[in-house]
């Protein structure tokens, strides 16, 4: 009776072990990818100690894995960078005022009876292409561009630029008049103040 | 009843009426509107208009200009003797301009446009001289 029940106590571990060995096949052939789950068998395998998995990333996947202050793998064990972001500094500033300083040119048309009307219209013409640039430097141009191609040719190709301002306080402060030509420097002083809301 | 030196009380009427209507007129406010027009770095065309108010303008004097009347209180000529003192005196106020280039083939085409909207100004003659003020608009 007492052999009865160590015989069947050894029976029971036995049974109990064998059920634990094939179980383990199902859990250890995940690494191993190649190998169909088919031809596995419980005899090849051991126990897994430390499973490498090498894994072929492509360069924009590599770049998605790595940390953003890291192009190559070898940088990514030094800390970031850390990129002190200047101040952006206003255009107009508080205190000081901005000059703008340009010079429009001007010639005088050709039926003129006299110098002096020369240089009297001539003026007035660089006066206005002065103000036309004090425009275009502080609220820029519109640029609005135009290609006919025909029978793989351009036909015709037109840029139209222009702009629309309203400008006041503007000064004067040299004038030359040299081969029929004028030339008008002319500055305006915008502060900040000008623009307070 | 009509008297022998003729309708007086009409003539009063008519008097009263016409110093009533220069006073309402306020002859000493001008309108004055500038343009020019700049082709190619050419001036082809330009425009000074100059007129008298219909009513009193409503303002701030602004900016003020000084120039020599010597007993002259027509306001057109004393402005075309010093034409180009008063086009520098009109820089300094708000002009709008309006600027296209166009580029074909090559080829430019360039027109500015400067313009003073009509704005009023006040006029104080005196015997040897007159002063010009800009009236600026009350902001609202």
């Amino acid at each position: 009776m007492k052999y009865s029940f160590v015989l069947i106590s050894l029976l029971s571990i036995a049974a109990f072990g064998a059920e634990k060995n094939s179980k383990i096949p199902i859990v250890t052939t995940i690494p191993e990818v190649n190998k169909p789950l088919s031809n596995t068998k419980a005899e090849d395998v051991t126990a897994p100690s430390n499973t490498t998995i090498n894994v072929v990333y492509n360069k924009e996947q590599a770049a998605q894995a790595m940390p953003p202050h890291c192009t190559m793998p070898a940088h990514c064990a030094m800390p970031p960078k850390v990129e002190k972001e200047t101040p952006k500094k206003d255009v107009l500033s508080a205190n000081e005022p901005l000059i703008i300083s340009v010079v429009g040119q001007g010639v005088a048309p050709v039926n003129t009876t006299s110098p002096a009307q020369a240089y009297a219209l001539a003026k007035r013409a660089a006066t206005a292409d002065a103000y036309r640039l004090i425009a275009e430097k502080v609220k820029g141009v519109s640029v609005d561009g135009q290609d006919l191609i025909k029978n793989m040719m351009v036909k015709r190709s037109t840029v139209r630029t222009s702009v629309q301002a309203m400008v006041r306080n503007a000064n004067i402060v040299e004038t030359t008049f040299k081969d029929g030509l004028c030339e008008v420097e002319m500055e305006i002083t915008l502060s900040r103040s000008d623009f307070a809301q | 009843m009509r008297s022998r030196d003729g309708d007086y009380s009409f003539t009063l009427r008519l008097c009263t009426v016409v110093l009533c209507f220069s006073l309402a007129l306020s002859a000493s406010d001008y309108l004055i509107s500038y343009r020019c027009s700049v082709q190619n770095a050419a001036l082809y065309n330009e425009h000074l208009d100059i007129a008298k108010s219909m009513k009193e303008c409503q303002g701030i004097p602004d900016q003020t200009l000084i120039l020599p009347s010597s007993h002259n209180h027509n306001f057109q000529s004393i402005i075309s003797k010093h034409a180009n003192r008063f086009r520098e005196y009109l820089q300094k106020l708000p002009f709008e301009i309006r600027s296209s280039q166009t580029t074909t083939n090559a080829h430019i085409n360039a027109v500015t446009i400067l313009t003073l909207k009509t704005q009023c100004f006040k006029v104080d003659f005196n015997d040897t001289f007159v002063t010009i003020s800009h009236l600026k608009q009350p902001e609202n």
